[in-house]
């Protein structure tokens, strides 16, 4: 999916940065913040509702609370090693369906319902089967994490350009440097969006898990503080979540922007 | 010929895994992993008296309205923001920002505050899925060509007229793409909510039976909503084909 990200910053090597952006960004987020202050003192958000001051504050005290770190490694470790899982099947089973063609045809309906399947709607039979576990956990993330690589993983080599395969045939390539130097660079790209897909949806699903379950986590931690009614911990609690998400996203973004530089450069 | 041939193929992989899966559990004795004939034997036993007729539609019709706020919300502010290049770039990073946070995360919030009623579920549907929606309306009323802007400036088009026939239309494509991006998400959530805390739907058919221990009925839904979540999928992509049949054939992409 393509966003859009038009910071000046894209393509140069130092960051120029844009001062009056800069400074209409945070006028805009201080008008937002004192809308919220304004709406809480008038009554137009719900009672429960925390002012700004006191989420600010639960932000950093929740920082220096060892259970914010704690739960906070939960979810880092299942989502990490659920994502590593997903990638690694979803590499070696999707380059394997790509380029086998009974395969393909066989498993293709499959892929289809998989990719389709809300996955969470499984975590009740998990639960039974697995029990509350950090194997559960991880079990759901690469279920519902690895359909993207795989899929990813399938077109990219399904891509593969007839003349170079050709090539490779008529001059009796190797099954490993086939596999190394023509498969594995023309479905990098596709593979590339997938890991990164694939990685917030490895977040989604740890936290997912651990909002509905006794499992820790972050997500175990905003369920307990909204029970205990601490919406100023929750918030907070949500707010590292979205900074969790969103720097693993833009490091993601990042990292497949520089691999594939070679790959942008040749396609236009 | 080829056709059934072509059918064969893509259909001997998905039956053969069914009746495996049939066989394999027909004896089990493990009280956790029942027979798959009686999990669809209890499907087919609720779906006829109707219990899970209304757990459907209270759900469905949940995932419907939230996912109408979250298209209808989207799509505005996304031109706005399409058409207004100092607010898109004023509000960039917060819209990034907003739409990383786990979606999952939001659904005790918005239940503690909305309380167990339907409400929440349609917030719940309707935060989650608006991201996509406006991240792609802003691409797609970027995609619109400079000389149709040009254009509809010249003839002094009115503000109003100029968004609901040049630039929505312009966008739509992108818009169709980021509900169907959505779709998804929104089952995700709507499922998430209810298995939180519910007393209706698809979620409260699952949960309320693992607790109570009825097994079978916990597999018969966890099962009917895969199967509605690929046929809702499905089903979108098949609309969207139908939708968008001109822009398809244009060739514009």
């Amino acid at each position: 999916m393509a966003t859009t990200t038009t910071t000046p910053m894209a393509f140069s090597g130092r960051p120029s940065v844009n001062w009056t952006l800069t400074f209409q960004r945070v006028i805009t987020l201080v008008v937002i913040l004192l809308l919220w202050q304004f709406a809480l003192m008038s009554g137009l958000l719900p009672k429960i509702t925390p002012g700004v001051p006191d989420i600010v504050t639960s932000i950093f005290t929740v920082v220096t609370m060892g259970n914010f770190w704690v739960g906070f490694g939960y979810t880092l470790f299942a989502a990490l090693a659920g994502w590593l899982l997903s990638c690694a099947i979803g590499v070696v089973l999707g380059l394997l369906i790509g380029t086998v063609r009974p395969l393909d045809r066989s498993a293709a309906l499959i892929v289809e319902f998989g990719r389709a399947f809300p996955t969470i709607a499984l975590m009740p039979v998990m639960m039974l089967v697995l029990g509350a576990t950090t194997n559960m956990k991880i079990t759901m993330v690469v279920l519902a994490a690895v359909w993207p690589v795989l899929v990813q993983s399938i077109l990219g080599s399904r891509r593969l350009d007839p003349g170079i395969v050709s090539t490779a045939t008529v001059f009796q390539i190797p099954k490993g440097l086939w596999f190394r130097k023509v498969l594995l660079p023309s479905a990098l790209p596709f593979i590339a969006t997938g890991v990164r897909i694939s990685a917030s949806i490895a977040i989604l699903a740890a936290v997912g898990v651990e909002v509905l379950t006794q499992v820790p986590g972050l997500g175990r931690l905003i369920t307990l503080a909204q029970e205990a009614e601490r919406w100023d911990n929750a918030l907070a609690y949500l707010f590292f979540a979205g900074i969790f998400g969103w720097l693993v996203a833009s490091l993601l973004g990042r990292a497949e922007g520089r691999l594939l530089r070679w790959n942008r450069q040749s396609d236009d | 010929m080829r056709t059934l041939t072509n059918v064969l193929w893509r259909l001997w992989l998905p039956v053969l895994l069914v009746v495996l899966w049939w066989f394999a559990s027909a004896n089990s004795t493990n009280l956790f992993v029942p027979p798959l004939s009686r999990i669809l034997g209890v499907m087919g036993r609720d779906f006829t008296n109707g219990v899970l007729l209304q757990a459907m539609s209270s759900s469905l019709s949940n995932l419907a309205l939230g996912l109408l706020i979250a298209s209808v919300v989207g799509v505005a502010l996304g031109l706005i923001l399409g058409e207004t290049k100092r607010l898109r770039l004023i509000l960039d990073p917060y819209i990034h920002f907003v739409r990383s946070v786990p979606q999952s995360a939001l659904v005790p919030l918005i239940i503690g505050i909305f309380g167990l009623g339907s409400a929440s579920k349609i917030y719940a549907v309707a935060l989650a899925c608006v991201w996509p929606i406006l991240l792609n309306t802003i691409d797609g009323s970027l995609g619109v060509e400079v000389g149709v802007r040009r254009v509809s400036r010249v003839f002094g088009i009115p503000r109003m007229l100029y968004y609901r026939r040049v630039v929505l239309p312009g966008a739509m494509p992108q818009v169709i793409a980021g509900i169907r991006v959505a779709l998804p998400i929104g089952i995700v959530v709507m499922v998430v909510s209810e298995l939180f805390a519910s007393n209706v739907g698809l979620g409260f058919y699952i949960l309320h039976s693992s607790s109570t221990f009825r097994i079978p009925e916990t597999w018969s839904g966890a099962l009917l909503v895969g199967v509605i979540g690929y046929v809702l999928v499905i089903g979108f992509s098949l609309i969207d084909r139908q939708i968008l049949a001109w822009y398809h054939k244009s060739g514009a992409r």
